[in-house]
This record gives structure tokens, C-alpha cells and sequence, in this order.
């Protein structure tokens, strides 16, 4: 298997450059564990103001503005927190237009280390799998990692697969929908899921995929002189050409999507039907049960 | 007290509105017999009510006809989201509840919205925004009618750059207590015909007229938006950074003052987290442009001013999650302290006026021994004072609380309601701040248009 963990040519964030490395896991010379941290967002419509075209089956993007998937921010809040507790490196990794470069420019204003932006026209038109090949080829590029965290999902797709899938293109284990960071070690990460009604305690050995939910942290706000110093901190653009190296370009974009959207249709919003019902409490109570029953609720 | 409403009104009504929208049974209207004022200084629903829903103008004026020839009291309400007990109908009468006519067009070509009075300040956001306008006073809660806004001159957080209802009417269609329909105004910015009988309307509280329908001035939607919140460890440094800031050029929308007890308090009711921590005082600024780099640089202006007053930090959010979780806990500080409450007071001073205003309330506080947790709006020197339950021993009390925070007010300057207005609870203290020659033209005003005095009538007005 390819070593993801290999060592990173990084300084540590000490600024005293690498020491050491062990099997698996970064030493600075400051003797601080170093995690290299991959964080996956994407930049997503305002979904309340978004319009639906439903002759194209698609979202008009042109009718709202842009901002970040809100699950994303809880990624890289998650991101930030492990990293100023053990120590590393966080990586914002987003593929999308070119546009996506203001929301990377925030993530680094809210503590990401280094933005990489995935941007070509031949990377368009991606369902979840394709989208998931592209981003574990860039992860895969990038070299030494330790964890990769993203949303839950996007707003925008509401699929939920993206993460997983990545997590499978890149062979390492993952969990879906984290709602707690229990623990972080060297070797491993321990996190309690969300399944149905149920919740799992779950040990993954390092490298690992999480998806996060919204209950996992709160995302803090940047400082404003960080959000200027990020304004003008430099994104790197990775193309089409840049991904050859590492992945099987027939696997990007819409050429490399299985899905077909067969008929998108806006389901019918029900209708509360209301219903006055008079007489004495007996009479009324009597036609209330009648009711239920009538309509199979009792 | 009028005696209980004959059958043969009911009957009128009925035929006036039809069957569906004349209510007489109490469970049916609970409702319409109250508003947000907190629970023990709102004043009691009279008995003998009906309430009637119309759904035009001229069913309103017919409506105000017939209670004019009989002197039956009229109360009209809207989203009954006020502060002061002003649609609380005292007397037995009839209720006009305009929720019905909520209609709003957009005229995009001289950006104005021509809104039916029952319309709510959501849907009015609303349709602005679908129109690419936008309609900048956020007066608190989105369920409050457009009636009710302008009855009340509802004033809230953002109007330091754009003011308050009352700079937003351009026109008015307004049905007086005899039934007769004024039209004033128009889609028109200037009017110079005689007394402005539309900004005597404004804040008249249900007392002049029936408003039925309004032109909004609306603005274009600014392209790019921000919150930020700036810590400070002491009040004194918060509120000193306020006046230099309106001084520099830069005018935000919103300049909110907050102490972290509140603040915090507002969050857990909410279930939400506020995103921070530091400090003793907070502001949280909202500014909007054109772009984000000229909204970016007026930023950079205001957090100069700021830490040049030891600011700890100057945060900042961009995204609308963000900045609507921020508005959504400083609005609800005061649904998070009602439960322990007795009244919220909107006293106002001239804006550099407000940290010493703030300081007499501490001392007050101290004084009783009882917890006076205020916030405001910092730009307009409009402080929100709550009396708490704690530490009170009786409504005498109370009144003396009370009572010595509006001297102080107007000592400085002042006056003791900004924004609220004096709805039922505040009659009482007018006089501390209008004269008897200035109560005396009111109360002549009051008798022109409504010679019988059946609109919301109340005493001494």
C-alpha cells in the first residue's frame, strides 16, 4: 500500500524544522508530535435563497451567492482544535471554479495552514464518486497525512458520500457522522458516531477519514487581521495536468461519473387540513377518536 | 366603561366582514388580548370583546363608522409583538385585527413597497429581498405587521445608518375613527404640502387612525455583509469607542453593546454557543457596501479605533449562518431574562451620554440591592434596562427604580422611551417628560380626529 504517512518535507509549525520520524507519525525538533491534517470543503449556494431549475433538474447557482458548507466549518474547527493540541499541519483541500478561492482564503483565516483549490474544466460536472476519486488524488499528491475530516455532507448535494468514498479510494478506514472527538493519539483517533438512534464508540487506526456533524464543535469566528493576512496569502491551483501523476484522468469529471439523472420532480407540499369540531366535550371527544381512526392514526 | 356590544352591532359586523370573521367566543381570541409586555405590568383585557377581521379598506371603514355612531372603544392591533401593552384592549369594545389584508407590491423603478398594514415584517424582508431590494430596520421580532411597525415607529438595532420607521413612509392610507379614508403621501421622496399628517400618524399607537396601507422606501441590496464582535475587558473602553467610531466616516448599520452575563444567558436559551468569550463588554458591529473590500476597509478603520481603546480582539463573521446566529442571540437576550422579569425600559440619551447613563444604573442597582442587567443600541445611545425580579421586594419599588432611571435619563439629556413607545404602562410618566402645554396640543390633536374618542382610548391623551 502506499505510505501515506511517510514523512513530510514540512517544517513543523514551531519553525524549528523535523527532527524525527517515526513509523507513522512527525516529530518537530520541538519534540511535539506533528499530525498532518486534510480537511475537504466545498463551496456551496446560500440554500435559502437558492432557486431549483426544474427544466434543467439542476440548482440555478446564479440565483444565490456563495458561501462555505456549513459542515465544513465544523471540519476545520475540528481540524484547527487537534492541531493545536498535538500539534501539525492543516491542509484545506476544495475542488470547484475558481471562485472557491475566497473560501479558502477563510479557511485560513480560520486557522488552515495551506489551501489547495482543485480547478479545470474537465473536473466539472462530477457526481459524488468522481468527486471522491479527484479529491483522494489530490490527498494522495499531497503525500504524508494523518486524518482527513470533512462535513457530514454538503448542502447543496445532501448525498453524504463523498467522504466515505474517499476514504475507500484511499484504502484507510473511516467514520461517518461524528459527533465527538473522544481522543487523539499518535497512532489512533477514538470518536463517538451518530448511527440512526444509536451512537458508537469507534477506534480508528491512523491514517483515518471522519466526516463530522454540527454537534462536534462550535466553529469560532477569525480575527479580522487574520482574515486580511489570509486575503492576500497565496492558494495553490492544481489542474487537470497536476492529478495525471497520481490518478486515472478517464475516473475526473462528468466523463468519469456512472451517475445519470433520470427526472428530478419537486414532491408536492401536503396541505394541513383543518377541521372545527363543536359540541359537548363528550360529543367533541367522540368525534376526535372517530376522526383518528378514519384516518388510521389510532 | 361602555356597557356590553348590542346583538344588532354583532349583526352589522357580520354582515360587514361575514359570519367567519367576527369573533365572539373568548377561548377564540385569548391571542388578541395581549402582547410581549411582561407579564405583571401588562395591563388586564377588558371583558365584553369581539374581534373583527377585515379584509379591505372600506370594510374597515364601514366597521369604524358604525362603532363611531354607537361610542363603542376600537383597539386595532397587528402582530401584538410591543413592549408596553398598546394593543391590549382595555375596554370593552371591538378588536380590529388586520391580518387579513397582507398584501405587498414592489415598485422596483423608485424602489418602494406598497404594503397592506396586516403584511409582517418577514414577508416584507422577504419580498423586498426577492425583488433584489432591501429593507434595512430589523425592529426585532418577524412577526410584528407593518400597522403596528409604523403605529409604533418600531425603531431596533439598525438604525444608525438608515433610521427608523419613521424615515421609511412615504405614504399612507389611514381610515379615521368617523370612517373617512385619507390617502397621504405617495411613491413621492419629496411632499411639502402643508403639516406632514403622516409623520403625526407615525407613533400615534392605534390613538389617530386606522392605518390600512403604507409606501416603504426601500433600498438596493448591499452586496456584501459582516458582523463583527469586539471584546473589551471593561465598559468604559467599549462604549468610548463608539462615538469615535461614528466620527471616523464609517457608518455601520448596527452598533449593539452587550456584557457577557447577558449575552451568554441569551445563548444557553437558545441551545446555541456565542462565539466569544473574552472580555467583559462586548460590541457587535454590522456593516455593509458594495464590496467586500470596501466593507473590509471600513472594518480595518473600526478595529484601529477599537484596540486603540485596548480592544482584545477584533472577530469577525462573514457567513450568513454566522452573522444570523449572532443577531438571533443579541435579540433574544430579552426573551432569555422575561421569565425573571418586570419591565424593560428603552431609556435614550445623546449617544456619548450612555456610559455615564450606564454607570448611574449600576449605581442604582447597588443602591436596592437588585440586578438592572442592561444593553442597547450603543450608536443611538438607546439602553435597554431590564428590572428583574430579584432582589424586589414590591411594584412600589419598582416605580421608584424606574423612576429614578428616567431622571436620570432625562437629566443627561434624554428620554425615557426610544423606541417602545408609551402604550398603556408609561402613561404615567409622560409628564416627566412633555409639559402641560405639550400634553394639551396632543390632546387636541387627539379630539380632531377622533371627536368621540373610540380609537384605543385611553387617559390622560
Amino acid at each position: 500500500m502506499y505510505n501515506m504517512r511517510k514523512r513530510s518535507e514540512e517544517s513543523c509549525i514551531c519553525g524549528e524544522g523535523i527532527l524525527n520520524v517515526m513509523p507513522g507519525y512527525i516529530y518537530g525538533n520541538c519534540g511535539r508530535m506533528q499530525m498532518n491534517i486534510i480537511v475537504l470543503m466545498k463551496q456551496v449556494p446560500e440554500i435559502e435563497k437558492v432557486r431549483f431549475d426544474p427544466e434543467k433538474g439542476r440548482l440555478d447557482r446564479s440565483s444565490a451567492g456563495a458561501t462555505t458548507n456549513p459542515f465544513d466549518l465544523n471540519a476545520l474547527e475540528a481540524a484547527v482544535q487537534i492541531k493545536e493540541k498535538v500539534g501539525g499541519i492543516v491542509t484545506a483541500i476544495s475542488m470547484g471554479p475558481m471562485k472557491a478561492e475566497e473560501m479558502l482564503r477563510d479557511a485560513l483565516a480560520r486557522g488552515a495552514d495551506k489551501a489547495i483549490l482543485l480547478s479545470d474544466e474537465r473536473f466539472a460536472g462530477a457526481d459524488t464518486l468522481a468527486t471522491a476519486y479527484t479529491l483522494a488524488a489530490a490527498i494522495r499528491k499531497l503525500g504524508a497525512f494523518d486524518l482527513v475530516i470533512c462535513g457530514e455532507k454538503t448542502v447543496d448535494g445532501d448525498t453524504a458520500q463523498v467522504g466515505p468514498e474517499v476514504a475507500e479510494f484511499l484504502n484507510i478506514p473511516h467514520a461517518a457522522y461524528v459527533e465527538e472527538i473522544l481522543n487523539v493519539s499518535e497512532n489512533n483517533i477514538v470518536v463517538k458516531a451518530r448511527m440512526e438512534r444509536s451512537h458508537y464508540i469507534m477506534r480508528l487506526t491512523l491514517p483515518a477519514l471522519i466526516t463530522v456533524t454540527k454537534d462536534v464543535n462550535t466553529p469560532r469566528l477569525p480575527t479580522l487581521r487574520d482574515k486580511i493576512r489570509a486575503m492576500r496569502a497565496p492558494i495553490t491551483i492544481w489542474r487537470y495536468e497536476d492529478l495525471e501523476e497520481v490518478a486515472d484522468p478517464r475516473y475526473f469529471g462528468f466523463d468519469g461519473s456512472p451517475t445519470r439523472v433520470i427526472k428530478v420532480y419537486t414532491p408536492s407540499a401536503e396541505k394541513r387540513l383543518g377541521k372545527m369540531i363543536s359540541g359537548s366535550p363528550e360529543e367533541v371527544a367522540r368525534e376526535i377518536v372517530h376522526v383518528l381512526i378514519k384516518n388510521k392514526i389510532l | 366603561m361602555s356597557p356590553k356590544i348590542p346583538n344588532a352591532v354583532i349583526d352589522d359586523l357580520r354582515g360587514i366582514v361575514g359570519d367567519k370573521w367576527v369573533i365572539v367566543q373568548r377561548e377564540l381570541m385569548e391571542s388578541y388580548l395581549k402582547d410581549e409586555t411582561p407579564d405583571i405590568i401588562r395591563p388586564k383585557p377588558a371583558e365584553d370583546l369581539i374581534l373583527v377581521k377585515p379584509s379591505s379598506t372600506e370594510e374597515v371603514s364601514l366597521i369604524l363608522k358604525i362603532a363611531n355612531e354607537k361610542r363603542i372603544p376600537v383597539f386595532p392591533v397587528g402582530g401584538r409583538t410591543g413592549l408596553v401593552g398598546g394593543a391590549v384592549p382595555t375596554e370593552p369594545g371591538i378588536i380590529i385585527s388586520l391580518e387579513r389584508m397582507n398584501k405587498i407590491e414592489v415598485d422596483l423603478e423608485n424602489m418602494m413597497a406598497i404594503a397592506e398594514a396586516g403584511a409582517t415584517l418577514g414577508d416584507l424582508i422577504k419580498v423586498a429581498e426577492n425583488a433584489g431590494l432591501f429593507f434595512p430596520p430589523h425592529p426585532g421580532d418577524e412577526g410584528a405587521q407593518i400597522g403596528g411597525l409604523i403605529a409604533t415607529n418600531a425603531g431596533g438595532a439598525r438604525a444608525i445608518k438608515y433610521g427608523v420607521m419613521r424615515n421609511y413612509i412615504k405614504g399612507l392610507e389611514v381610515v379615521l375613527p368617523t370612517g373617512d379614508v385619507l390617502s397621504l403621501g405617495g411613491r413621492i421622496l419629496k411632499n411639502n404640502v402643508g403639516y406632514d399628517l403622516i409623520q403625526l400618524i407615525i407613533g400615534s399607537e392605534g390613538t389617530l387612525c386606522v392605518i390600512t396601507k403604507a409606501v416603504i422606501k426601500l433600498f438596493p441590496k448591499s452586496k456584501y455583509m459582516v458582523t463583527l464582535v469586539v471584546p473589551f475587558n471593561t465598559r468604559s473602553e467599549a462604549l468610548r469607542s463608539v462615538p469615535a467610531i461614528l466620527r471616523s466616516g464609517v457608518i455601520p448599520l448596527a452598533i449593539e453593546y452587550v456584557q457577557i452575563n447577558e449575552i451568554l444567558e441569551a445563548a444557553r436559551h437558545l441551545n446555541e454557543k456565542w462565539p466569544v468569550h473574552k472580555g467583559f463588554a462586548q460590541l457587535i458591529i454590522i456593516l455593509d457596501g458594495m464590496s467586500q473590500e470596501e466593507v473590509l476597509a471600513a472594518c480595518e478603520e473600526i478595529s484601529r479605533i477599537c484596540e486603540s481603546n485596548n480592544a482584545l480582539d477584533v472577530m469577525l463573521a462573514e457567513t450568513p449562518e454566522e452573522q444570523n446566529r449572532i443577531l438571533k442571540i443579541r435579540s433574544n437576550i430579552y426573551t432569555a431574562l422575561k421569565p425573571n422579569m418586570i419591565d424593560i425600559l428603552d431609556v435614550t440619551v445623546p449617544p456619548s451620554c450612555l456610559e455615564k447613563l450606564m454607570d448611574e444604573v449600576d449605581a442604582i442597582g447597588s443602591r436596592y440591592g437588585v440586578y438592572l442587567p442592561a444593553y442597547g443600541h450603543a450608536g443611538d445611545g438607546n439602553l435597554h434596562v431590564h428590572i428583574m425580579k430579584e432582589g424586589i421586594k414590591s411594584m412600589e419599588m419598582v416605580k421608584k427604580i424606574k423612576g429614578e432611571i428616567y431622571e436620570m435619563a432625562v437629566r443627561l439629556g434624554g428620554t425615557i422611551t426610544g423606541e417602545h413607545g408609551i402604550g398603556k404602562i408609561r402613561l404615567g410618566d409622560l409628564s416627566m417628560v412633555l409639559s402641560e402645554k405639550h400634553i394639551e396640543i396632543l390632546r387636541g390633536i387627539k379630539r380632531v380626529f377622533d371627536p368621540n374618542n373610540i380609537l384605543n382610548p385611553r387617559h390622560p391623551l
